[in-house]
């Protein structure tokens, strides 16, 4: 019982100060609704292709339009009309990243392309993208795609006109152009495609289905493993403050035993990141549609280990550190370090190799890679229960260490 | 001459703090190296970002016709892939192909149907390959998805040029035989082969490519790029964080009696606070100096011109000690300062760097950078982006301004808030 009212006093005294709301609530669902932005971009857009100024100078010639539309059927980009825009101004959007490229179809090219010996003599169109950036290569090669199809729509109406010359027609221009048109607007319909597919969820041809619930589903893991480390500052402050004012050394010198002060702590610590954790799943499910409860009993093992393995380090950091500024030394750098470690802030596969392997020695990733098996990858039980013994082998092993140095207190 | 004395004293309390070391330097260079090494900065120096190889299980259940299969050459394409960028390994079962990604073992499944040659023969036929993916990855199911477009869309576009020329020859009253079509898809793929062979040694490009206005300058590039931004958002994170830890000091030496003790002196109050907010800009002066120094000699950063660079310092750390006076200002002791320093310099400093995500994750989105011009490290982190990007001058005025109006405000408040506080 002792355990229990050492535990109720800790709870009591982080229930009445207002910095714990704030770490422990309203700081993670604020940052889990920012990074769901920052990573799935602004108020649910309805087309998340990246977006390419299209500028004619061509006048709306046949190339340019058909050009335009096969544009609009990229799967990658979409095409945004710049009608009174110079050349600078298009420049600058895409310096500014307002647009992932700007390509420009210039006077003549339509003319000059179509023309029977102008094919190498024709202008060629220019594009403006910043090939250091991701969008610009992805921007790049949406429009080789769309330029590949252009051409060979031109060889398809050559084709096909020599063909019906062939067989004693006559392919005069509007054949050509009938041609042409019938050949760009097959890509609306294409006879070969490829059908996305991912675990737990099924799109449709050539589609990706991406709500805004798949966004945050990104940010919520991260961001409440990063912020149960965050929310220990309160929590390892008790200890301390025990330990300054004399109070740690009364208690020791009463029948109070030794694993009794230490199990209250970490009860307390406990009970704290399970609330904690227990409110943020209930707003990520409620109110962000992260559908954690999808697996409850999978949600629940990673929330009980994470909560473990969180209140361990707590306990650690508090049985460590000697003053208020080292706890706060010690929970926020490892909070820093361990989420940027464990691909809290930033998915690990744009990182290297070695950094992804040195990343999955970090118990975050595992508590992350838990939730999101559950929320992202629509998986069930059976695969969350080897991170959830990993991150509780971390969570023993904190334990073990704050036990061994609390012997020596 | 003794608020001097009091700015060194307060400076050589700072630097052997533990506070300071680990978060001013300790933690910046630490994270820097984290995210050199994160993006393969250790291995592949200022040549290349490094990304783990994608890992692709690729399932071909094309027959095949007439001693051709279009699975298998789209299969072969996926082996011989860059191997930097992608890794695939052929198996017979899809299902285990889609265990593997949802095990993480695979990325991507990439799944070649049956009949798949036979719908690229068959005029009438369709068929789709099928990509499964891991959803939680986005980078490397792009790369293979990009690579089995390609390959998709030039069979679609031979298969597209045939149905033309049949259906616009029907419509004319004119009928071409199969062998026709064959001949029509076979001199399509002639010349699809050659514009490709065209298009890969650069000799006839579909479009011409040019930089953007900014990229036309100097600026770093590569891995080197992607951790200056890092150091940069880092540097700023941090900056904040000292200025308002230094200027805890105030708080701290009220709080230990030493603060009144000096008021009872001689020494005009304005002295006691103007030594201490010097030894604020000071320190954050050594602390950016010495970051801007290390990671250029260390991390190869080229942080622009003398001049820019100086004048950005200048305008951080003021705006970074302006506001660290200001929040303390507000503060009734250390203890409320601890969480408070936590709380509100986490909260903003990640909205200031809200670029440095945005510039370093492909998925970003790039709109939520005007969110981050509502602090001032946002502004501080733009200053800094602009000149690693190979600015100049001229680019940064606007920034700079920004932060020193911000600094004269937040100074201006906290000093008329600790006057009345001490009146």
């Amino acid at each position: 019982m002792r355990i229990l009212d050492i535990a109720l006093k800790d709870l009591r005294q982080l229930v009445f100060d207002w910095r714990t709301a704030l770490f422990l609530l309203l700081m993670p669902i604020g940052f889990t609704l920012l990074f769901s932005l920052v990573f799935g971009g602004v108020g649910g857009e309805e087309d998340p292709r990246l977006p390419v100024g299209f500028l004619d100078r061509d006048g709306d010639s046949v190339l340019s339009t058909h050009l335009l539309a096969l544009l609009d059927a990229s799967e990658s980009i979409r095409p945004e009309v710049l009608d009174d825009v110079d050349l600078e101004d298009a420049a600058t959007r895409v310096a500014d990243q307002e647009l992932a490229a700007v390509v420009i179809v210039p006077a003549g090219y339509s003319e000059q392309l179509l023309s029977p010996a102008g094919g190498d003599q024709a202008p060629k169109p220019a594009v403006i993208a910043d090939l250091d950036s991701n969008a610009g290569q992805a921007a790049q090669s949406g429009l080789q795609a769309a330029f590949a199809r252009l051409l060979g729509a031109i060889e398809a109406a050559n084709l096909t006109s020599q063909a019906y010359e062939a067989q004693g027609g006559t392919a005069d221009q509007a054949f050509w152009n009938e041609s042409f048109a019938s050949a760009t607007q097959a890509w609306d319909d294409p006879p070969l495609t490829i059908t996305a597919s991912e675990s737990g969820a099924q799109a449709g041809e050539g589609e990706e289905t991406r709500s805004a619930a798949d966004d945050y589903a990104h940010s919520s893991a991260g961001i409440m493993v990063q912020f149960a480390m965050a929310g220990l500052i309160g929590a390892a402050e008790i200890v301390v403050v025990e330990r300054k004012t004399g109070t740690m050394r009364r208690l020791l010198t009463t029948s109070v035993a030794r694993f009794e002060i230490i199990l209250g702590h970490f009860l307390a610590m406990l009970a704290m990141i399970l609330a904690q954790l227990t409110v943020l799943i209930l707003f990520g499910q409620l109110l962000l549609g992260v559908d954690y409860l999808r697996e409850p009993l999978g949600a629940l093992l990673m929330l009980l280990t994470t909560a473990f393995w969180a209140a361990s380090l707590g306990l650690l950091i508090g049985i460590f550190a000697r003053t208020e500024e080292q706890i706060v030394i010690f929970s926020i750098g490892l909070m820093l370090v361990l989420s940027g470690l464990g691909g809290a802030w930033m998915p690990l596969e744009f990182t290297s190799e070695t950094f992804q392997t040195v990343g999955h020695l970090m118990p975050t990733a595992w508590a992350i890679d838990g939730f999101e098996n559950i929320v992202v990858r629509g998986l069930g039980l059976d695969s969350v229960l080897l991170p959830a013994a990993v991150v509780l082998g971390f969570a023993v092993v904190f334990f073990a260490v704050a036990v061994w140095r609390f012997r020596f207190e | 001459m003794k608020a001097i004395d009091i700015a060194l004293k307060d400076i050589w309390h700072s630097v052997r703090n533990a506070m300071f070391l680990v978060f001013g330097l300790g933690l910046p260079l630490a994270t820097g190296a984290l995210f050199y090494f994160a993006f393969g900065g250790l291995a592949g120096g200022d040549e290349g970002f490094s990304i783990a190889p994608a890992q692709v299980q690729v399932v071909n259940l094309d027959e095949g016709q007439m001693g051709f299969s279009a699975g298998e050459l789209l299969a072969t394409v996926l082996q011989d892939a860059i191997p930097e960028l992608v890794q695939a390994r052929q198996v017979s079962d899809p299902a285990a192909a889609r265990t593997a990604v949802d095990r993480q073992q695979a990325a991507v499944a990439v799944i070649i149907p049956q009949g798949f040659t036979a719908a690229i023969m068959d005029l009438e036929g369709r068929a789709a390959v099928e990509i499964y993916q891991d959803p939680t990855l986005t980078l490397s199911p792009s790369i293979v998805r990009g690579i089995v477009s390609r390959i998709v869309d030039g069979f679609a576009a031979t298969k597209i040029a045939a149905a033309t020329a049949s259906s616009q020859l029907a419509a004319h009253d004119t009928v071409v035989d199969a062998s026709g079509l064959q001949q029509i898809a076979l001199q399509y793929a002639a010349w699809s082969t050659a514009l490709s062979e065209g298009q890969q040694s650069g000799a006839g490009p579909f479009f011409e490519i040019q930089a953007p206005p900014a990229q036309e300058q100097q600026g770093n590039e590569g891995v080197t790029g992607i951790l200056a931004l890092i150091m940069a958002g880092m540097m700023v994170f941090y900056v904040f964080f000292t200025g308002a830890a230094s200027a805890q000091s105030i708080l701290l030496e009220e709080e230990t009696g030493t603060l009144p003790r000096l008021f009872t002196t001689p020494t005009p109050q304005s002295t006691i606070l103007g030594g201490k907010f010097i030894s604020t800009f000071l320190l954050l002066s050594v602390q950016v100096v010495t970051l801007i120094v290390v990671s250029a000699l260390i991390f190869g950063v080229n942080w622009g011109e003398p001049l820019p660079v100086a004048l950005v310092i200048f305008a951080l750390v003021i705006v970074a000690s302006s506001f660290g006076i200001f929040v303390t200002s507000f503060l009734r002791d250390t203890r409320q300062g601890g969480i408070v320093y936590g709380g509100v310099m986490t909260v903003m400093g990640m909205i200031g760097m809200i670029t440095v995500f945005t510039g370093t994750v492909p998925t970003a989105s790039s709109a939520m950078n005007t969110v981050s011009l509502t602090v001032p490290q946002g502004w501080a982190v733009r200053a800094w982006r602009l000149l690693i990007e190979g600015g100049g001058l001229g680019d940064v005025l606007v920034p700079v301004a920004v932060m020193l109006a911000a600094g004269i405000v937040f100074f201006a408040i906290g000093v008329l808030k600790f006057r009345k506080r001490y009146a």
